[in-house]
């Protein structure tokens, strides 16, 4: 598992996160697998940003703490991070702006500093510079030649600088494997694709970090694949603009993060009682209120379970990787035509916004999937029953435009023909009909299960969701008595494959990214089933591996 | 195809509304509009507030959506962009519009998004029995105010012009025909639509009984007034002593949906289905 940690820490500002991602992107083309991950403060200018890469020689999927090599572009550059690196580590700084005896010294100055860094750190890591360039040609192209050509000559200057003065201290090779089937890709690229994928047409969003990169991306796409994108005037706008959108008939979706979805509630429940297909892609950051903007929580589980007045069925989803969030994307747009409801994908600003490597996704999907009504028999003049009572709980819908559908879709208790109502049994028969879906949606052939990685029996069970999966699947191997259950779905709760886990296993701790343990509780609400011991972070940055190795530890005899 | 020449207008559901209601005028307008502009129940949704005048959703024989209160605008407008070949019509009343929803008042209109607003005005909120809404004058006494409102009253029409609408226009709900000439004018006008309509409440409004209106409103197109000056519209909505009625401002200028590079030669419903290729996306990731 031979793999070089490479960081880059700086000023907000300074071109951190670009010079991150093009160094991940020289790495990805010279066969290595990179895990990216960044840091930021809610601010444009000044605070500490950092970005680090991971390059492996085969897919680690989740960020590791000890650098290898660190490029600091001032004191906090190397100061914050102590606990992350060692006499083995090679510290970069200007060390006659920042005098400092851990570093070596590479006079990094001016606009382009992060540029001369990149060119050092090729040489450093064996990389090709014609590599670097390349990238370069590509992220500056758009902002002229002269730009291009003054960022070629930096990462040149830089690069001779390091191989003159520090040959002795050049990584050894990391041995290069065949990445040409694989993508680098953020967790809100690939739900976005896999929404696209699934057919998803009208996307609208108000920013909010961590899904604010998501809005960009699909605006960005919006001519490519025909989409329309609204930034609209609030959340409340964002989501009663998509059920529009949606009951006109085109699949619709929305993002936002937990302080936008508080605002989106009701439109959630005009969704459930509606019957109004809807996306909501929820991105979590610690909370509540405006909380810790621009740092990773798992905070919001049991809020997306249960958010707004009384009760409905809905779908929520919790993918662990760039994968999950491309099949979370492309199901869910599915899910939410096929059975009329609102579909809840939960990421959080590490799966959200850091980047990794994966297997290319498959280019074509088909995207059909209709729940309408056959109407052409019937005369334009007998209203639509929108909510005819069935055993799936679906009833067959149609769209404006289509004669001898004549409906009404209601916020309001309905009959069958979707005109309000207060007979008792009209009001019980559509609560009942609504939570047939239940049954319907977990006979579901590509429903999301709960799954098992890791020895078939072990002495410690670890059960998460979300994004901890990476970290845990990455402690893993050095846990060998250890497996873990990851819930990529938690909603309908799973219940039957859940217990069908568990049977046979020792010990059991739950890892979460929040102070309550939310779904310990879920667990034990849904199944009776009790998990007294429990990993919990909930200080804005992710779980690493190395926590999940010293706790699992404690319980291995 | 219609069944007859003659397109149902109205469901079985006889109206709640109370004895004298200014809806059953405006209900009458709505109705005799649709059958103007030959409009069939399926080519038209109406999105319906919260409150006695969204109430009609259940009277009214078209594609209908009864929304939230308030947010009857963000839905018209994903509609109109899913299907821009929809006439779309939203029923709200003076809470719904300037009041709980008057962010998407403001955000809706300068984007010129083509739809109407038909806005029953009654300056109360009647369905929860007659509390100020926030066209009531300042110093009437209702329930939640009973030393009298503190605040002054929005200006709807104003409102709606500062802020970028194309088709600005007052009726009155006792006056059938005309409204329905004003209607007819918001329906085939291209872009954002606002018809505030003053509605008598005979239950909760007895200061402003059918009578008052008609003393103290006259009609624009009476008068030399030309709707096509902002600044001229603004002032106009700011007289109190008689309330003008019809077209106050209107201007042509490309609609929101018009402007959508996707939406340029299909509706975005018609462009849904089939495969989908990433290839050059996925490309765009090493």
């Amino acid at each position: 598992m031979a793999a070089l940690n490479w960081k880059i820490a700086g000023a907000a500002g300074e071109g951190i996160k670009i010079a991150g991602l093009i160094m991940s992107k020289v790495a990805l083309r010279s066969g290595y697998f990179v895990n990216g991950y960044t840091e930021y403060p809610s601010l444009i200018r000044g605070g500490h940003n950092t970005y680090q890469a991971l390059i492996a020689e085969t897919n680690l999927t989740a960020p590791q703490i000890k650098l290898d090599l660190l490029i600091a572009l001032n004191s906090d550059g190397v100061n914050l991070h102590l606990n992350e690196i060692d006499d083995h580590t090679r510290v970069l700084a200007n060390t006659e702006l920042y005098p400092n005896q851990r570093a070596l010294n590479l006079p990094m100055s001016g606009m382009m500093k992060n540029t001369f860094a990149l060119g050092a750190s090729c040489f450093f890591l064996n990389l090709e510079l014609t590599s670097l360039n390349e990238i370069l040609k590509e992220s500056f192209g758009r902002k002229g030649e002269a730009v291009v050509t003054e960022n070629l000559a930096t990462a040149k200057l830089g690069f001779d600088f390091a191989a003159k003065n520090y040959a002795d201290k050049k990584f050894p090779k990391l041995i290069p494997a065949n990445t040409k089937k694989q993508i680098f890709l953020s967790g809100n690229e690939a739900l976005g694709l896999g929404s696209i994928a699934g057919g998803m047409k009208f996307y609208s969003a108000y920013p909010m970090t961590p899904t604010s990169a998501l809005l960009s991306y699909m605006a960005k796409k919006e001519a490519e694949f025909k989409l329309v994108v609204r930034h609209a005037e609030d959340e409340i706008g964002v989501i009663n603009m998509a059920l529009g959108a949606s009951f006109a008939g085109v699949k619709a979706m929305v993002g936002t993060s937990g302080g936008g979805f508080s605002l989106m509630v009701e439109g959630l429940g005009l969704a459930g009682v509606s019957e109004t297909p809807i996306v909501i892609n929820l991105g979590m950051r610690p909370g509540p209120a405006t909380g810790m903007p621009t740092w990773t929580g798992q905070g919001d589980l049991l809020f997306a379970i249960n958010a707004s007045q009384d009760e409905f069925p809905r779908i929520v989803l919790t993918p662990g990787d760039l994968n999950e969030a491309f099949s979370a994307g492309r199901l869910s747009q599915i899910w939410a035509q096929k059975y009329q409801l609102p579909v809840i994908i939960i990421t959080d600003k590490h799966l959200a916004e850091d980047y990794a490597t994966t297997q290319i996704f498959n280019s074509t999907w088909q995207a059909s999937v209709e729940t309408l009504a056959d109407t052409s028999h019937r005369a334009n003049n007998d209203p639509f029953e929108r909510y005819a009572d069935s055993d799936s709980g679906i009833s067959l819908r149609t769209l404006p435009g289509q004669p001898g559908g004549v409906q009404l879709t209601n916020s309001y208790e309905h009959n069958r023909f979707g005109y309000a109502t207060e007979a008792a049994a009209e009001r019980k028969t559509q609560v009942d009909k609504r939570f047939k879906k239940v049954k319907t949606v977990m006979a579901d052939p590509d429903r999301l299960k709960p799954a098992l990685y890791g020895p078939k029996e072990a002495e410690l069970t670890l059960v998460s969701w979300g994004s901890n999966k990476t970290t845990i699947l990455q402690a893993l191997p050095e846990l060998p008595e250890v497996n873990f259950i990851h819930f990529p779905w938690v909603w309908p709760f799973p219940q039957k494959e859940f217990g069908e886990l568990i049977k046979g296993q020792n010990r059991f701790a739950t890892v979460e990214g929040n102070s309550q343990g939310q779904l310990n509780r879920l667990i034990r609400q849904e199944t009776g089933f009790a998990i007294k011991d429990q990993l919990l972070k909930y200080d804005g940055r992710p779980i690493n591996p190395e926590e999940v190795t010293a706790y699992a530890r404690q319980f291995i005899k | 195809m219609p069944d007859n020449l003659l397109n149902k207008r109205t469901t079985g559901v006889n109206p709640t509304w109370c004895p004298g209601c200014g809806n059953f005028g405006i209900l009458g307008a709505i109705k005799a509009s649709f059958d103007q502009l030959k409009i069939e129940p399926q080519q038209a949704v109406v999105v319906y507030d919260i409150g006695c005048s969204g109430n009609m959703a259940d009277f009214v024989y078209s594609y209908g959506f009864h929304s939230l209160h308030g947010r009857a605008l963000p839905v018209g407008a994903g509609i109109k962009l899913s299907n821009h070949s929809l006439k779309v019509l939203n029923i709200i009343g003076d809470g719904g519009c300037f009041g709980e929803g008057v962010g998407h008042l403001v955000g809706i209109a300068k984007g010129n998004h083509d739809m109407t607003v038909l806005t029953h005005n009654n300056f109360l909120y009647s369905l929860t029995t007659g509390q100020k809404s926030p066209t009531t004058p300042k110093g009437v006494k209702t329930p939640s105010t009973p030393e009298g409102s503190l605040d002054e009253p929005v200006n709807p029409l104003g409102l709606a012009i500062i802020n970028q609408a194309t088709f600005v226009a007052r009726g009155f709900a006792g006056d059938i025909p005309h409204l329905t000439q004003l209607l007819t004018a918001a329906l085939s006008h291209r872009g954002f639509a606002l018809l505030d309509v003053l509605q008598p409440c005979p239950t909760y409004n007895q200061d402003r009984p059918y009578n008052w209106y008609r003393e103290h409103i006259y009609k624009l197109e009476e008068t030399d007034y030309q709707p096509t000056d902002r600044l001229k519209a603004i002032a106009k909505t700011m007289e109190e002593e008689k309330l003008p009625i019809g077209i106050f401002f209107k201007e042509s200028k490309p609609t929101y949906h018009q402007q959508i590079n996707s939406l340029k030669t299909a509706t975005l419903i018609s462009q849904s289905n089939g495969t989908v290729d990433l290839t050059s996306a996925l490309s765009q990731l090493r």
